[in-house]
């Protein structure tokens, strides 16, 4: 990096927390999209909001890009650094300033990991109701930047339903407060979070948010049913909706996640299964047991060969614990895989599902299933072996042709993990000439110099190298997941 | 003052790139937004109506921005779904006037408000242009999410054509209590019971009575259980909070309309943050008023709009006139941000949309 810019940096940051070192730059090289690997020019380490505005506005003056990293768990490579460029490494403004149970707020600092919310908010009776599978390493500050969702937005919504103000730092230095301690949020004027919530760090970075809590539930019920095909899985997800149930929670698991996640977890899944659906209700104990009886009856009608209820709070646990960690245990099967997340409608899962088994045997490449079944995000799995020349590339042409497929049918590329640096060849598809436009002009407009998260969200931009495949390291460890 | 009824997004565009100054009306339920200058074309959007695609079994709608909400209301409940939102002024408004004002009612206390429900839009914007924004799947993370943004931006930003919402289906029956405190400081503490409570609660508004505060509540799901529910709700508050005495509310269209007892010359929303309303209601005890979503939205009549203005602005509150003559429909805390005013300069430079 240049070393003018460097030394304005040092007047900002103490050694400690100014890293330019090779060896300091390691664990910046990359995210959970671990096809990119490139090393940063330097990594900053601000520890409150005062240092990021300064850091932000040098950068702005003197023409540097840079990226904010909370956990470095986007799944679209949306946090991985730019060659020369800045990381500004956000953990340690990991401060939740106060948690109201009045008003069921929390205000929070960006580095606040995700699961830490509902952990300080649970004497309260309260929680915080997004919850991607990395909630217990993810950052608040990351959520925001990808609009992160989990296993609940069809009934809760995704974290842009669940933030209620925010102060941020524009890419050029200006700082900016929107929306309210009211669940309105901003209720008056255009809405300023639902515009920044989602914008993958190319408009700043969130300094300090207050997020919406909610009363924990008072009961849960959740029951696992085994299908001998997937079609008839999906069929039975149509059935929930049709009548009248509004689950928290449908997930659905082919045959090759059953597996992986039963031998890595124990998580009780039959065995036997081509498809497993995982339907959970939540709420007041007596509405929760009445809706669990027309959910029993429904279930019973749709063909599944085995239904189990979970019995206790440990057996939920662990129900969860195999979804959620079904990807990383099928990715234990093969040395690469790629991860996507395109939505189609609900009604179309079944089309959408044979067209992947498709592209299987077309490609020769095996493709695992998890997907979020009540709104129709799917999460296939595609796994492959990077050591084989041209594996890879072999591996993404299927990854694409199901984008694609998910836009055919009146979906979305990206249900949760956002366009990153993954899938930004892919965002003109979904939007036309005049749209794609007009999202580069609010970029140039909000960020001049296009210095914020620099190459990420649209097509052709200035891209990491592309060096490796595999697990995240903290995967490999089991700290994190896949969804 | 021209009026000009658009009756589809080509001749919106036309009327756009031929005009110098343009104000958007749906149906004119919030006369107060329309006092312009005389210079100012209206683009009258009632025309631009009907539902564009529904579909009971994807939780998804979308319907022209000039749909009536009763239009829109009807088709939802033959399939059992409804707007979690509430619209407000259901009976008057349209659905691209209710999105564009932000105007949520009492049931939005279950799932949320309006910007938790929007999931895509189609719109023109000042250059002419026609566009969509967001997607039309219940679950989408691609690009910059101008739809939420719309919420709430008065039709200045861009004009709404078409919008995709996520429905919910309906629960079966509705239970409605009045609840009866003798303080607002009891009615608030009830609230906060109530915020923290397993309660799912449909509705948590509260109100000055003749006797001290109502609250009102409302809890919906299957014949079964509700009975059962409200009983266990109501020793909860009689067990925990200083309650005087509870009814149960057979006049459902007084429970769910907040406005349906605020006569005044002005209609005003205040968006609060509950803590704030003991403050607050100090200053207002003269005007009708409810709170609304436990205590997160304030809706005041009054007659006296500078009175109102100058305690908004004093405890820096934001409020939207919606009813009376008023120079500006926008009171209280001034809303100008420098963010909006970039977004505003890609999707309106010559300032045409007013």
């Amino acid at each position: 990096m240049n070393h003018p810019f460097i030394d304005s940096l040092k007047k900002i940051y103490p050694a400690d927390r100014l890293l330019t070192r090779d060896v300091e730059l390691l664990p910046y090289e990359s995210d959970a999209l671990t096809a990119f690997q490139t090393k940063p020019g330097a990594v900053a380490l601000p520890v409150d909001e005062d240092e990021i505005i300064d850091t932000v506005r040098l950068c702005h003056r003197m023409k540097v890009p840079f990226v904010a990293r909370g956990s470095g768990t986007s799944l679209s490579g949306g946090s991985l650094p730019i060659a020369d460029g800045l990381m500004i490494g956000l953990n340690r403004l990991n401060r939740i300033k106060r948690i109201d149970p009045e008003q069921r707020i929390a205000v929070v600092e960006p580095g606040v990991i995700n699961l830490h919310v509902t952990e300080a908010a649970r004497q309260f009776g309260l929680y915080y109701a997004p919850d991607p599978s990395s909630q217990s390493i993810c950052t608040i500050g990351g959520n925001i930047a990808f609009n992160s969702g989990g296993a609940h937005c069809l009934k809760y919504g995704m974290t842009s339903n669940h933030v209620l103000g925010m102060k941020v730092v524009l890419a050029d230095g200006a700082v900016t407060q929107f929306g309210s301690e009211s669940v309105e949020g901003v209720g008056i004027g255009p809405d300023l979070v639902g515009l920044f919530v989602g914008s993958e760090g190319l408009f700043g970075i969130a300094l300090e948010i207050t997020l919406r809590l909610m009363p924990a539930p008072e009961r849960y019920r959740t029951v696992m049913a085994a299908y001998d095909n997937l079609g008839r899985a999906g069929d039975a997800v149509s059935m929930v909706v049709a009548s009248g149930l509004l689950p928290g929670a449908m997930e659905i698991m082919d045959r090759l996640a059953i597996k992986a996640a039963e031998a890595s977890v124990g998580a009780g899944y039959p065995l036997d299964a081509e498809a497993l659906l995982i339907v959970e209700l939540e709420g007041e104990a007596l509405q929760v047991e009445a809706e669990f009886a027309e959910l029993r009856a429904v279930i019973e009608e749709s063909g599944a060969f085995e239904i189990h209820e979970a019995n206790s709070d440990d057996e939920r646990a662990r129900i969860w614990k195999g979804r959620k960690g079904a990807f990383s245990a099928v990715g234990r099967l093969s040395p690469d895989y790629i991860v996507q997340d395109g939505v189609v409608p609900r009604s179309r899962l079944g089309e959408a599902l044979v067209k992947i088994d498709e592209l299987k045997t077309k490609y020769q490449l095996d493709v695992a299933n998890v997907f979020h079944a009540g709104d129709g995000n799917l999460h296939p799995l595609i796994l492959y072996n990077g050591r084989e020349e041209g594996a890879l590339e072999k591996a993404e042409a299927l990854a694409g042709e199901i984008l694609a497929m998910c836009v055919d049918l009146g979906g979305s590329i990206t249900g949760e993990h956002g366009i990153g640096m993954e899938k930004r060849e892919y965002l003109p598809t979904m939007f036309s000439p005049v749209e794609m436009e007009i999202m580069r002009d609010l970029r140039r407009a909000i960020d001049p110099e296009e210095i914020a998260n620099r190459g990420k969200m649209f097509p052709a931009g200035e891209a990491p190298a592309l060096q490796m495949r595999g697990m995240h390291p903290l995967e490999r460890q089991g700290v994190i997941s896949r969804e | 003052m021209t009026r000009n009824m658009l009756n589809s997004v080509a001749e919106l565009q036309a009327f756009v790139n031929s005009h110098r100054r343009i104000h958007v009306v749906g149906r004119r339920s919030k006369p107060a937004l329309h006092q312009v200058d005389a210079d100012v074309m209206l683009a009258e959007l009632s025309g631009l109506r009907g539902i564009t695609e529904y579909q009971p079994q994807e939780y998804t709608l979308s319907v022209r921005a000039g749909t009536g909400l009763s239009e829109i209301q009807a088709a939802l409940r033959q399939e059992g779904q409804y707007l979690p939102f509430d619209p407000l002024l259901a009976n008057h408004a349209s659905i691209g006037g209710t999105v564009a004002c932000n105007l949520s009612g009492s049931r939005r206390h279950r799932y949320g408000g309006i910007r938790d429900f929007v999931l895509g839009a189609g719109v023109v914007d000042g250059m002419g242009r026609a566009f969509r924004v967001g997607g039309v799947v219940v679950k989408n993370a691609a690009g910059f999410d101008l739809s939420k943004f719309l919420v709430g931006s008065l039709g200045k930003y861009a004009i709404m054509t078409e919008l995709t919402f996520k429905v919910f289906p309906d629960a079966p029956v509705y239970h409605g209590l009045r609840l009866r405190y003798r303080l607002l400081e009891d009615a608030l503490s009830a609230v906060h019971r109530c915020n923290r409570s397993p309660f799912e609660l449909d509705l948590l508004d509260f109100a000055p009575s003749s006797q001290g505060w109502s609250m009102l509540a409302g809890l919906a799901g299957f014949q079964d259980t509700l009975p059962q529910r409200a009983k266990q709700f109501v020793a909860m508050l009689r067990a925990e909070t200083a309650l005087l005495d509870a009814a149960d509310v057979t006049d459902d269209a007084a429970l769910r309309d907040p406005l349906a007892d605020l006569t005044g010359e002005y209609l005003v929303k205040v968006v609060i943050p509950p803590r704030q309303i003991a403050r607050f209601d100090d200053r207002v005890r003269a005007m009708p008023r409810r709170y609304s979503a436990g205590g997160n939205v304030a809706w005041l009549a009054t007659e006296d709009i500078g009175a109102l203005k100058q305690i908004l602005e004093a405890q820096q509150l934001p409020g939207l006139v919606l009813r009376g003559s008023v120079d500006c429909p926008l009171i209280g805390k001034p809303l100008e941000n420098l963010l909006a005013a970039r977004v505003k300069h890609v999707l309106d430079p010559q300032n045409k949309l007013v």
